[in-house]
């Protein structure tokens, strides 16, 4: 009980931490906001649960496992799953072409939107739009893929992802739409 | 607390395995909603299980024996329904992500490159929104009224939960 106590505590602070960070950041990586705030989390937790008593000075002795170990990991276990969810909500939630959608329909009630408007929402209009605004310098950077004569080729690392991405299409049986 | 651990892997393992085959052999075209039906079983499961056996399970030493047993009980089902969770979450990057996508279709490509205006023409934003729409009407996210989307109340709720979280998070589309 002592991990679980510890590791939602350290949640609540993971959560506030990065929502006043994300405030701040002014750059377009906000995993590395994310993982900041779970590295920080993860050693609170870790230095609490080393430091603080078996019983954390409240916890009824029925409720304390016997095995620390079991205690520790299943507490880390639980905010590494938390972290992940609350970590993909965030980028779903603001970042997802489905959401936005929902969200701009939600603003402007019952007067509805064509497709050409949902389009426009991504950036249809523009030469390049929203999705490959975000993606494509990440890619780049991040040695993805390189630019030549006026085209993208994709380099190792991406060839890792991409036989990655279909290994596991193939996996839940996923169709590639394009 | 290790027991209720023991069984929650358990049951998520078989799951897995009967997820897997269940979307190779069926292909569902609700993936979640074919997920939740073949999860929703192992919840009762592992409560008749968690009754059922003994607190060692036959083969846990006895220093993971000990904590109360509503304490394991809760603890087992809270994380057998994050894993589904997180599992779910697994489908979704493996089925939606949009980077890994353009990434697979870079590495099909002729001498693996595209150019600009043949990456937008094989999932740009067109393709791309036409698959989500579907996906919100299928889900009844979203109604078509005449040539106009409009929010059911489920994407209503949606809805609100991403202005919500924009408020609060301010990630930027950029």
């Amino acid at each position: 009980m002592k991990g679980l106590v510890l590791s939602a505590a350290a949640l609540v602070l993971l959560v506030i931490g990065s929502a006043v960070a994300l405030r701040f950041y002014r750059g377009n990586k906000e995993f590395r906001v994310f993982l900041g705030a779970f590295g920080a989390a993860g050693a609170l937790y870790a230095g609490a649960f080393w430091l603080l008593p078996p019983d954390l000075g409240f916890l009824p002795a029925g409720w304390r496992e016997t095995a620390a170990l079991v205690d520790f990991g299943n507490g880390f276990l639980l905010l590494v799953l938390m972290f992940h969810g609350y970590w993909c909500f965030s980028y779903f939630a603001c970042l997802s072409p489905s959401m936005s959608v929902m969200v701009s329909l939600r603003l402007r009630g019952r007067e509805g939107m064509t497709r050409a408007e949902a389009l426009a929402i991504q950036g249809s209009d523009q030469p390049v739009n929203l999705i490959f605004q975000r993606r494509l310098p990440k890619l780049l950077q991040g040695g993805y893929v390189r630019e030549e004569a006026g085209a993208y080729r994709i380099l190792a690392p991406g060839e890792r992802v991409a036989a990655l991405g279909s290994f596991l299409k193939r996996l839940i049986n996923a169709q590639m739409i394009a | 607390m290790l027991k209720g651990l023991v069984l929650c892997g358990l049951l998520i393992m078989i799951w897995l395995i009967v997820q897997a085959a269940v979307f190779h052999l069926v292909a569902p075209r609700k993936a979640f909603a074919s997920m939740l039906a073949c999860f929703a079983p192992t919840v009762p499961l592992y409560l008749v299980l968690y009754v059922m056996t003994p607190a060692d399970v036959g083969f846990l030493p006895s220093g993971f024996v000990g904590a109360d047993w509503r304490l394991g009980l809760v603890n087992g089902l809270a994380l057998q329904v994050l894993l589904f969770l997180t599992a779910g979450l697994f489908y979704s990057h493996a089925d939606r992500s949009i980077t890994v996508r353009l990434l697979i279709e870079l590495a099909r490509a002729p001498q693996q490159r595209l150019t600009l205006a043949q990456m937008q023409a094989v999932c740009g934003v067109e393709v791309l929104m036409a698959d989500r729409l579907e996906i919100m009407l299928a889900n009844r996210f979203l109604s078509a009224q005449g040539d106009r989307f409009v929010l059911t109340p489920k994407g209503w709720i949606g809805g609100s939960i991403g202005l919500a979280a924009r408020k609060i998070l301010r990630m930027k589309a950029l």
